[in-house]
Order: structure tokens, then C-alpha cells, then sequence
């Protein structure tokens, strides 16, 4: 009688969590449950894909001016990527505006950069070498008429001398001038429906909070600009979460750096 | 086949077009669940701006299945985070996009408008109606939808599962008709 109750409350939180009202803390339980029991699964899945279908309640028409001048941004950024061609497809972040969009010759130097950057953490002593690479680099950005200025900039702030860089696993935190950049290698992809995500640890807090989600390209580089002021961080992290990121870590961290 | 899903297999393939005519298609949703979930039309604008360009810029996110659902689903987190980011909410937690089995398939799903999701939320009893929307679109975990409602936390889940299941039900009989 007591294991039919248990089943049945669990059941219970199977609906619930395929409504998305679950809290965090409860659904490795009702997860664990769904992949062992097999009625729990079809449960899971009839009662999600109903849950899906109610977003369409909310459709609402959209004033002709207010379509057409979203769509106009849209379609601006868009063409215009689609005339550079991509390097990495990075997931978009709470700060759109971050996104890459380049020539190719231009993102084929600034791939090899980005891996010569990490490349050379550690070596600092190999200035004039990297000064040099930074010229060439900085000169076939410069014939590029593709790379907008936000990309610039972050492609300066990373090759850049007086730039701090901080090794973590597969890769750099980089800061400069009050930005913070992510610059991995060789990051390991992730199975279907999981993330990176970023976190910061702003100075005087004790929980992160949450950043952009990213992905790697298939050679395992992926450069993310954190929508964050340098100075007011006392430490980053990266975790890997669920599609969409978390609001609070739900993994541990693959690192934790402090910026100091 | 869900017209959404064929036009993604052109966006992955960088054409224009394609994506013009998503946006046409879907934006009208994704703006909506924008503004029932942060009730600002304002919002709901950088919220729908936010979701087509990671239509554009990450297609290898959307992995197949329903491209109403998914679409649906990244609208509904880019809103919560920026809730989130508002004030602090109660841990509620959207499923991850993993695929479903056995469940409504792409092309019945494909065929369920919004009047027929409409009317089947109806069928539904008002107090099994209200939790479920709430939680749908309050972004809020059943604990905080029973203290809203001052309904016990029991009540709640049988209301939400019993009510889950009537949806599914009336939308499984309306699309085989």
C-alpha cells in the first residue's frame, strides 16, 4: 500500500515536472524515477508534450509597426552574417549584441589566434613572437570590411599584451580593460540537451550568477565575451547545464577561477 | 511534416529566406509567450529579437521534433531568465529539450492550433485550468502556485496531473478526427 502511494506521489511530481513547476532540487529524484520506470516515461512524455502545446494560447498579433521593425533588426543582422559566413555558432547569450559574425578569412586567422592565445598562456616570455602574430593579425582584421567593431574589440582584447590571462581547464579567462573572455580549446562536446554555462561571482557575494550558455565548434573552441564588468567580479566558473542554462550551478563547476 | 522543422534544415544551411519565413511564421508566438510571461510589450520585443537570432546563429541547438514546441520552450527560458533577473524566483525548472516518445507525434502536433489548444484548455475544469496556466506562464514552482491560490500543496499536484492528462486526452481526440 505504501510503495503504491510512494509511486503515485511520485507520478504526481512526473506531471509536474512536465509542466516545469518542479523546484530544482526535485527533479534528479522524479528523473532517476522516469529513466527506471517505463509507465513513468510514457507518462512523462504524453503529459510534456501536452504541456508544449499550451505556449500556443498565448499567439498574439503583433501591430504591423512594431513586426516590421523587429523584423527589419532581425533580418539586418541576419544577411549580414550570412555575408561573412560564421566560425563558431555560440548560443546566445543574455547580450545578443556579443554575437560573432566575420569574414571567413578574417575567422580562420582569428581561430588560429584564439588557439595560439591559449597556446601561450604561461609564456610570457615569448612576447616579441606574440607581438608580431598580434600585427599580422590585427592587419588581416583590418582588411577585413566584414568584422564589426564589437568583434574587434574583442579579438584586441584577446590577443592583447597587457591583457591578464587566467589558465583554467582547455583554456584562458581572459580580462581586459573591464571585459572578461572565455577562450577554450579542445572543449569536450556535450551530449544532446546540455550546455556550457558561465557564472560569475560578483565581489562580496556568495552565490553566482548566472551568465551566458555556449557551446564549442567541432574542434572545441568556442570564445565567449561575459556580459559582466571586470572589476566588479571576484571569480568566474563554468558548469555544464541543461539547454537554456540554470539559474543556480546544477553540476560542479568544471572550474572556479578567481580574478585576482 | 511540421513546416518549421523543414524550414530549420534550410536555416542550417544559412538561407535567408528560410529563416525570413520562420519568422513570419512563429513570431507571432514567441512574442506572445513573451508578453503573458513579462507583460511588456517592450520586453517580449527583445525577448522574441533574442530567440530568432539563436534560431539563426546556434540551429544545431534545435535537434528535431516539434520546431513549434522547442521555439515554444526556448521563448519560455529566455523569459524566465529575465524574471530572474528581475527579482528573485522561486526555484522552478523547465525540462531540458529532450526528446519525447511515443507522445503527440511532428505532424500532429503540427496540426493543433492555437483555437484547438484554446478549446481544449476549456473542457478543462476552471480549477485545473487556472493552476495550469499559472504555472505555465508564472515561470513559479507548485508550492508557490498553492500559496497564491491558498490551495492545499496535494490539491495542487492532482489538479495539475489530472489536468495535464485531460489536455492530452482532448487534444489526442480533436487531431484524429
Amino acid at each position: 500500500m505504501s510503495v503504491d502511494l510512494d509511486r503515485e506521489a511520485m507520478l504526481e511530481n512526473v506531471a509536474l515536472h512536465a509542466l516545469g513547476v518542479l523546484p530544482r532540487a526535485e527533479i534528479p529524484a522524479v528523473e532517476a524515477f522516469i529513466a527506471r520506470d517505463p509507465e513513468a516515461r510514457r507518462e512523462y512524455d504524453d503529459l510534456r508534450a501536452a504541456a508544449d502545446t499550451i505556449a500556443q494560447v498565448a499567439i498574439e498579433p503583433v501591430d504591423s509597426t512594431r513586426s516590421a521593425r523587429m523584423k527589419e533588426r532581425l533580418l539586418a543582422r541576419v544577411r549580414d552574417d550570412a555575408a561573412a559566413g560564421t566560425v563558431a555558432r555560440r548560443r546566445i547569450g543574455p547580450n545578443p549584441a556579443l554575437t560573432w559574425g566575420m569574414g571567413l578569412a578574417a575567422a580562420a586567422a582569428v581561430v588560429f589566434g584564439i588557439v595560439s592565445v591559449i597556446q601561450d598562456v604561461g609564456l610570457r616570455s615569448d612576447l616579441a613572437a606574440s607581438q608580431s602574430r598580434t600585427a599580422a593579425l590585427q592587419t588581416q582584421l583590418a582588411q577585413s570590411e566584414r568584422v564589426g567593431a564589437s568583434d574587434r574589440r574583442t579579438l584586441t582584447d584577446l590577443i592583447a599584451p597587457d591583457a591578464k590571462r587566467y589558465e583554467v581547464a582547455n583554456g584562458a579567462v581572459v580580462v581586459r580593460g573591464g571585459h572578461v573572455y572565455f577562450a577554450f580549446s579542445k572543449l569536450p562536446a556535450l551530449p544532446r540537451g546540455r550546455v556550457y554555462q558561465a557564472w560569475t561571482i560578483a565581489k562580496g557575494a556568495k552565490t553566482p550568477a548566472p551568465s551566458v550558455t555556449f557551446t564549442p565548434n567541432a574542434d572545441g573552441v568556442a570564445v565567449v565575451a561575459l556580459p559582466a564588468e571586470a572589476g566588479k567580479l571576484a571569480a568566474v566558473a563554468v558548469s555544464v547545464e541543461p539547454d537554456g542554462g540554470s539559474k543556480a550551478p546544477t553540476t560542479k563547476p568544471t572550474f572556479v577561477r578567481p580574478l585576482t | 511534416m511540421d513546416p518549421g522543422l523543414r524550414l530549420m534544415e534550410r536555416v542550417r544551411a544559412r538561407d535567408v529566406a528560410a529563416f525570413e519565413q520562420l519568422y513570419d511564421g512563429y513570431h507571432r508566438l514567441v512574442f506572445g509567450i513573451g508578453l503573458r510571461m513579462l507583460g511588456e510589450p517592450a520586453l517580449a520585443e527583445d525577448l522574441t529579437q533574442a530567440v530568432f537570432l539563436k534560431v539563426w546563429t546556434a540551429p544545431d541547438a534545435f535537434r528535431g521534433g516539434s520546431f513549434v514546441a522547442w521555439v515554444s520552450r526556448v521563448a519560455r527560458n529566455r523569459a524566465l531568465d529575465t524574471l530572474r533577473s528581475k527579482a528573485a524566483r522561486p526555484e522552478a525548472e523547465i525540462p531540458a529539450d529532450i526528446p519525447l516518445e511515443g507522445a503527440l507525434d511532428d505532424d500532429v502536433f503540427s496540426r493543433i492550433d492555437a483555437q484547438r489548444v484554446r478549446d481544449a484548455l476549456m473542457v478543462l475544469p476552471p480549477e485545473q485550468r487556472t493552476l495550469i496556466e499559472m504555472g505555465f506562464f508564472g515561470g513559479i514552482t507548485h508550492q508557490e502556485i498553492a500559496r497564491r491560490t491558498a490551495t492545499p500543496l496535494g490539491t495542487v499536484k492532482t489538479r495539475i496531473r489530472g489536468g495535464l492528462r485531460k489536455l492530452r486526452e482532448t487534444l489526442g481526440e480533436r487531431v484524429s478526427q
